[in-house]
């Protein structure tokens, strides 16, 4: 009963922050919304340059094939032969495709000119999908001459897309962008908690208080845990009817898995509470770690990418299992027999989380 | 032994941060139903000896009882005799005055309705319509009050209050001294800190620390008299010198 008056209390602060409450429940919408259109690992408009000094029909043909895909956005075009590197330099393209006539083989049975394609590779990610995608065009283009000879390639592999037949990268982004905003609320609300106490000085009298320290603790976790719940919520939502991503799986697991997850991530948050002295410090340490989080997570980049040295952070982040069961339950529709292994590894995290902010949380008040 | 035990009893008491000694081996009791003031500048170690007292602080050396109960042995039973009033008020600014009277006689384990009955009380004194505003938005002065309201919630015998008149006007302090006073004449025991010498007036006894030592003890007029000072001030800057501090 004494647990309630907390939580009420809890609940009473956060509601009279108007401000807080936007953030919290209209914020994530509009976030989901925008960083749905904005994390996209699809590669599309790319500003190219040509140069046709072939002044060939096939060359044309070619050129009218990038011009007309939406890959593409051809931005210059030339037929003479110049310094084509500025185009680069001044990032007016990404890209200048060259064609020339001194590769047209009039014995040949089919005539092609000589293709360069120079790539900005700054961007190195963009630009291998961007060269993938223009020998792509070349290659529909061959296929389709050696086809009107009667001709074929001798063998080919066809791709078949499953779970994701349309390769729409929001469908691989948007529930991860879920966990993430899981993270982001529960993080900072809860990290900023028990520091406002210390601040506001209330913090003795709770402790003096009939309320035990796990009481304490728990009254600061269970409103959040709440609030996080429903703002996950509120994103699965937008991005099943927003997105239209099929959610294919149990939301039984899901729930099960982020509940799990909070575990962690709200243990984390009461620790940095803990350890700092003042909300700023809370904030920076809570932007550090969500930073680290997100990098180590596999939602932008594969977690195979990350140095071995460094793997061990990822496998230490919680983040991390919560994005893969996401996205296995939603777009594959995988019941616990196919990710139990991260769901214990994600158990394994909280629990040890839990324990050791608990720790904490006790030499703080018996300091 | 004869009679009750002191309502508190400090025993060489000390506390160090590091390497600082915030509090050095100080010794003093608290009687029943007694007031007693505990003077000093900021940063002379009041709030970190009843911090102590309270067990909100570990104890670096010495020992605390309160009403003859061991403080490290029985943090329980002392947290249900104490009322602790810390120098912020200890209130939360977002919660309306009675929406705290709400929480914390419910974490002190009080029924709604007894809560509501103690509530009412405070109503005769303070109109309702404040008592219904923000806590961030009512004057210093009931701010204290409420906050002397809370912390006497669950009827602790004995009540520590922590620099309770700092930042609220000569007026509001005249009367928080007067409800102080009725307090004891009900029974209670208070322990107060204050910074503001002219206050030693209010109190039965005083005891005045300086530098985490406890300088000079006793009945107000009885100290000025001995040490031949006219002024509570006056006897402060002679304690100091005696011993030996600057």
């Amino acid at each position: 009963m004494k647990l309630f008056y907390l939580i009420k209390k809890e609940l009473i602060e956060i509601v009279r922050q108007k401000e807080l409450l936007v953030l919290m429940f209209v914020g994530p919408v509009i976030q989901i919304i925008v960083l749905g259109y904005v994390i996209s690992s699809d590669v599309r408009h790319v500003p190219v340059g040509v140069v046709d000094l072939s002044r060939g029909r096939t060359a044309a043909r070619i050129i009218q094939r990038v011009r007309q895909s939406p890959l593409f956005d051809v931005r210059y075009e030339s037929g003479r032969s110049e310094d084509y590197l500025h185009l680069l330099k001044k990032g007016e393209v990404k890209a200048v495709l060259v064609f020339r006539d001194a590769a047209e083989r009039p014995r040949a049975p089919l005539h092609y000119p000589e293709v360069q394609i120079l790539m900005d590779g700054v961007d190195s990610n963009t630009s291998m999908i961007a060269a993938g995608y223009f020998n792509g065009v070349v290659r529909d283009y061959i296929l389709d001459d050696m086809k009107k000879l009667g001709r074929g390639l001798p063998l080919t592999a066809r791709a078949t897309f499953r779970f994701n037949p349309q390769l729409r990268s929001i469908n691989y982004m948007g529930p991860g962008i879920v966990a993430i905003l899981l993270t982001i609320i529960t993080m900072f609300l809860t990290s900023a908690s028990l520091v406002r106490e210390k601040e506001q000085q209330t913090m003795d009298t709770l402790l003096i208080s009939r309320l035990s320290p796990l009481e304490i603790y728990v009254g600061k976790a269970l409103p959040t845990a709440l609030i996080g719940m429903i703002d996950m919520l509120i994103g699965l939502l937008v991005v099943v009817l927003w997105f239209r991503i099929p959610f294919r799986g149990s939301i039984f697991y899901l729930f099960l898995a982020c509940l799990v997850y909070l575990a962690a991530i709200l243990s984390y948050a009461l620790l940095i509470s803990v350890l700092s002295s003042t909300s700023q410090q809370a904030m920076f340490f809570s932007w550090f770690s969500l930073v680290l989080f997100l990098l180590m997570s596999g939602f932008l980049t594969p977690v195979e990418n990350i140095p071995p040295v460094l793997r061990l952070l990822a496998d230490i982040n919680p983040l991390r299992y919560l994005v893969r069961i996401i996205r296995e339950i939603f777009l594959k529709g995988n019941g616990i027999a196919y990710f139990w292994k991260d769901l214990m590894a994600l158990a394994a995290i909280s629990l040890a989380l839990v324990s050791l902010s608990l720790l904490r949380f006790k030499r703080f008040i018996s300091k | 032994m004869s009679g009750p035990p002191p309502a508190i009893a400090v025993r060489s008491l000390s506390k160090n941060f590091g390497r600082f000694p915030a509090v050095r081996d100080i010794s003093f009791d608290v009687g029943r139903e007694e007031i007693v003031g505990f003077l000093g500048p900021n940063g002379a170690g009041k709030t970190t000896t009843i911090k102590m007292i309270t067990g909100l602080l570990k104890i670096t050396s010495g020992t605390v009882w309160i009403d003859g109960l061991d403080s490290r042995e029985h943090p329980a039973a002392i947290k249900r005799k104490l009322g602790y009033m810390s120098q912020k008020f200890s209130l939360y600014p977002l919660l309306t005055a009675l929406e705290n009277i709400e929480f914390f006689g419910g974490i002190s384990g009080l029924a709604p309705a007894q809560v509501r009955r103690q509530a009412a009380r405070l109503q005769e004194e303070v109109s309702p319509v404040i008592l219904r505003q923000k806590v961030q938005d009512i004057p210093p002065g009931i701010r204290q009050k409420v906050a002397l309201f809370v912390c006497l919630l669950p009827g602790p015998e004995i009540i520590l209050l922590d620099e309770p008149t700092s930042g609220v006007d000569p007026e509001a302090r005249r009367r928080f001294w007067g409800e102080i006073y009725g307090l004891k004449t009900g029974g209670k025991t208070l322990l107060v800190s204050t910074h503001n010498l002219d206050e030693a007036e209010y109190c039965d006894r005083i005891l005045i620390i300086h530098n985490g030592v406890i300088v000079a003890e006793g009945e107000p007029g009885e100290l000025l008299r001995i040490r031949k000072q006219a002024t509570i001030e006056d006897l402060f800057q002679a304690a100091i010198r005696d011993h030996g501090q600057d």
